[in-house]
């Protein structure tokens, strides 16, 4: 994230003077609205609804399906559980990859990403638990830090830190320790939706109210679209000169994410769909409905640049782990899927944001 | 060389012409009007409203020092694991938290915590009386300045916290009244024997974005502003923490950190990875659990100064948020009542820059509503901890601009050094000492004055 230029002055006229009156213990009084220049409450509401809280419901729903895969793996530690296990991994990390392009609110200010996907898992201590005589329960993994529990943690014990672990390596500790921080991934990922949810923390309702008096969160439509708009250009960013740039740059396939189970390909994948999800929407109701109101070609070339992204990241043949090295015979195709993941950042970067800055 | 002079302007001519004519961003509307105050970090300000408002590079970095910046963020981001590890080793054997925006998330300020046993944003200064090595605070016996409340597996943490909270009814001379809470700190299971005579203050974590700026402003400018014995008579001194130089080996000038304890961002950065994260370096090589049993320190930097330098970087080149609601009659109103209550005695509104390294930082005229200095905050808000020369009631003027944006950013409004203010009505109400008139001239205010004075604190 952030790592995106900002195109400053471009916003200037386009500042709304709003300030309203607070909830909770944020004392800014009311002034009135002084401007609002289009209503964007149907991109907003169909955005946050059915795709942020549909992502994070989704979350909640197959990190519950990961546990019990887990619990089972506990109760017979054979091959097909493993395997069940891992595909349920899998199916709960979809849901959390295509919602990186929306990294704002109680996600980052609660904690709760790193809690779920710190990065790297922490072997020297995860080594020492497992080795030591502490009690392997949820309480006692919730306390440690994020690079001992997460998406990474449960990779890490589900396939071995060589990609190859059989089921009847699992040590009954090994066991008990997964099936606790799967316990508190799927408690972080039920606190997430709840955060957003109006029977919760109602984080949704900053946005669906953007610009209305008692909502000192958006204080208009229009920094909705633009926290929308950064949020897929910071992932695309993210994909493009981080996650496939730092091991093919540094010719070093430690620094993949996902090394452990040979995911990335699909983790980048769905954070490019996290792009697609805002922009297009469910029913062509996202991003684009703003776009194709001005500029009908760029709306266009972002829906082909995002479809290229995806299909180049597919088209590397095997895993990501084996195109990392240059002398590698898919180093190309690793090549020119970053490279396809550039050019929509660029066009995000250049093109989106400065014209929904503009609006 | 006057020669050339022609041939430049003619080639930045043409260049423009041709940027020009490929803009896809030709939309730029005419910004003519603007007051220079709007433009908070001079030209280094963004226009950004979003959760990305403390976290978006100056937009007047060159591409080079673009590339450096966004090098720096990743650094920034970087989280550390117990050695040996692959990737990122080095973290404690005790620490507060692993990686720098894990306190300052999404570069803006932290919440309190009453609860030592959680990982937060939040920790505990310590020391006994007396003088450090340096003339800084004197470290506890075994547990040194900081106390680290977490620790890698298999490490003793150094103790943990606890807090209580005493709540104190404030009221305004219309009669509204604000409940003010005061957290009371305690340290509970050490490991080690806790002297009677500890000092403890709680701090969260400070936005980060505008520092450079802050760095560059001439040690003259600042050191004017000193009226140690309120020589003018206005009830409102002023006084510069004169702190320890790591690399100039003197003391020189503080600006950073809730008493103005760290001279330079170079030297915050350092003392950071140092006590927050347990990562040694060049400034700080020796491990905080120093003292201590089981500290398995293997002599190494745990980074290099190329992270060190990159990191500093980065924060110094982050943009500053505009100012929001300017044109408002209400902000205007606000703006008037700030200079006439006197809260711009201390938090000045205008500084400037002198000349950078860093080009983008030369220059510039910014608003950042600070002194730099040192005030008597009085007694409801003294930590009782001395640095250098900065005594128990006294705190350095925190800049106040984004503090609006707060909400959008971090979620929450805490404020002041352990953020036990909820908002800034009530950060008001905990000023004191050399600010004691301008709080009382506050709480006289009608309710609407008050508002205004709010609105415009909350669009700096």
């Amino acid at each position: 994230m952030k790592t995106f230029k900002s195109l400053s002055l471009l916003f200037l006229t386009g500042i709304i003077a709003l300030n309203l009156s607070s909830c909770n213990d944020d004392d800014s009084p009311v002034v009135p609205i002084t401007t609002e220049k289009a209503d964007y409450s149907g991109v907003i509401t169909n955005l946050s609804n059915n795709i942020i809280v549909t992502t994070y419901s989704d979350l909640k729903t197959n990190a519950e399906g990961l546990l019990t895969a887990v619990n089972v793996l506990q109760d017979s530690k054979t091959e097909a559980n493993l395997t069940a296990a891992r595909d349920a991994w899998v199916a709960t990390r979809a849901p959390w990859e295509s919602s990186e392009g929306f990294l704002f609110g109680p996600v980052d200010t609660d904690g709760i990403d790193p809690a779920l996907d710190s990065w790297p898992v922490n072997r020297t201590d995860l080594q020492a638990v497992l080795d030591g005589n502490d009690e392997l329960t949820k309480t006692f993994v919730n306390s440690l830090e994020g690079t001992l529990k997460g998406f990474h943690t449960i990779e890490f014990l589900l396939w071995g830190g060589d990609s190859n672990k059989t089921a009847n390596q699992l040590t009954d500790r090994e066991l008990n320790y997964l099936v606790s921080t799967t316990e508190v991934l799927a408690d972080d990922a039920s606190t997430l939706i709840s955060a957003w949810q109006s029977s919760g923390g109602n984080f949704v309702s900053n946005l669906l109210t953007a610009g209305q008096d008692g909502n000192n969160v958006y204080k208009s439509q229009k920094a909705v679209l633009e926290e929308l708009a950064a949020g897929i250009l910071g992932i695309a960013d993210e994909v493009g000169n981080g996650k496939i740039n730092d091991p093919i740059e540094q010719q070093d396939v430690r620094l993949e994410e996902s090394q452990f189970s040979n995911n990335s390909k699909t983790d980048f994948t769905n954070n490019i769909i996290s792009i697609q999800n805002i922009y297009v929407g469910k029913r062509n109701d996202g991003l684009s409905k703003v776009i194709a109101e001005s500029d009908a070609n760029l709306d266009a070339q972002i829906k082909n640049e995002i479809q290229a992204a995806i299909d180049a990241i597919q088209a590397i043949p095997g895993t990501f782990t084996d195109a990392i090295p240059s002398s590698s015979d898919t180093h190309d195709e690793a090549q020119a899927a970053q490279e396809s993941v550039r050019t929509l950042q660029t066009t995000l970067e250049s093109k989106l944001v400065p014209l929904i800055s503009n609006l | 060389m006057k020669n050339f002079l022609p041939l430049i302007i003619t080639l930045v001519v043409f260049f423009s012409a041709c940027k020009n004519d490929d803009s896809i961003t030709d939309t730029v509307e005419p910004t003519p009007s603007i007051p220079d105050f709007v433009m908070a970090g001079g030209e280094t300000t963004i226009f950004d409203i979003t959760s990305n408002a403390f976290a978006t590079p100056a937009p007047n970095l060159t591409p080079a020092n673009f590339d450096k910046h966004l090098e720096g963020d990743l650094a920034f981001e970087q989280v550390f694991v117990t050695e040996p590890a692959d990737v990122n080793p080095g973290l404690g054997p005790i620490f507060n938290n692993n990686s720098c925006v894990s306190c300052h998330i999404k570069n803006g300020r932290s919440r309190p915590s009453l609860d030592g046993n959680e990982l937060s944003g939040f920790l505990i200064r310590l020391s006994i009386s007396g003088l450090g090595e340096f003339g800084g605070p004197k470290g506890v016996p075994f547990l040194g300045t900081q106390l680290q409340n977490r620790s890698v597996f298999g490490v003793e943490k150094e103790a943990t916290f606890t807090a209580t909270e005493i709540e104190e009814i404030v009221s305004f001379v219309d009669g509204t009244q604000v409940t003010l809470h005061k957290p009371e700190y305690s340290i509970t299971s050490s490991q080690y024997n806790i002297p009677t005579d500890i000092m403890i203050s709680p701090r969260v974590a400070p936005a980060v974005f505008g520092l450079g700026l802050l760095e560059e402003i001439p040690e003259e400018d600042i050191l004017n502003k000193v009226d140690e014995n309120d020589v003018d008579g206005d009830g409102i001194s002023g006084k510069a923490n004169m702190v320890w130089n790591i690399k100039e080996e003197t003391k020189t000038l503080g600006r950073f950190g809730w008493k103005a304890e760290n001279p330079t961002a170079l030297q915050q950065t350092a003392d950071a990875y140092h006590q927050d994260m347990g990562i040694t370096n060049s400034l700080f090589s020796e491990e905080t659990c120093f003292e201590q049993e089981d500290c398995n320190h293997n002599g190494e930097l745990d980074i290099t100064d190329a992270t060190l330098d990159i990191t500093t970087f980065y924060f110094q080149t982050l943009a500053v948020p505009a100012v929001r609601n300017y044109e408002n009659e209400t902000f205007q109103k606000g703006r008037v009542l700030f200079e006439e209550i006197n809260c711009s005695s201390c938090h000045t509104p205008k500084q400037q820059t002198g000349n950078s390294s860093i080009p983008s930082l030369s220059n510039q005229t910014f608003f950042p509503y600070t002194d730099l200095l040192l005030h008597d905050m009085g007694v409801g808000l003294a930590d009782n901890r001395p640095s250098f020369e900065a005594n128990g009631q006294e705190w350095r003027t925190p800049p106040l601009w984004g503090i609006g944006l707060m909400p959008v950013v971090n979620g929450h409004t805490r404020l002041l050094h352990d953020g036990r203010a909820r908002n800034v009505t009530e950060a008001i109400l905990w000023h004191g000492g050399e600010a004691e008139q301008a709080k009382e001239s506050f709480k006289q205010l009608s309710r609407e004055d008050r508002e205004a004075l709010l609105v415009f604190i909350n669009s700096i």
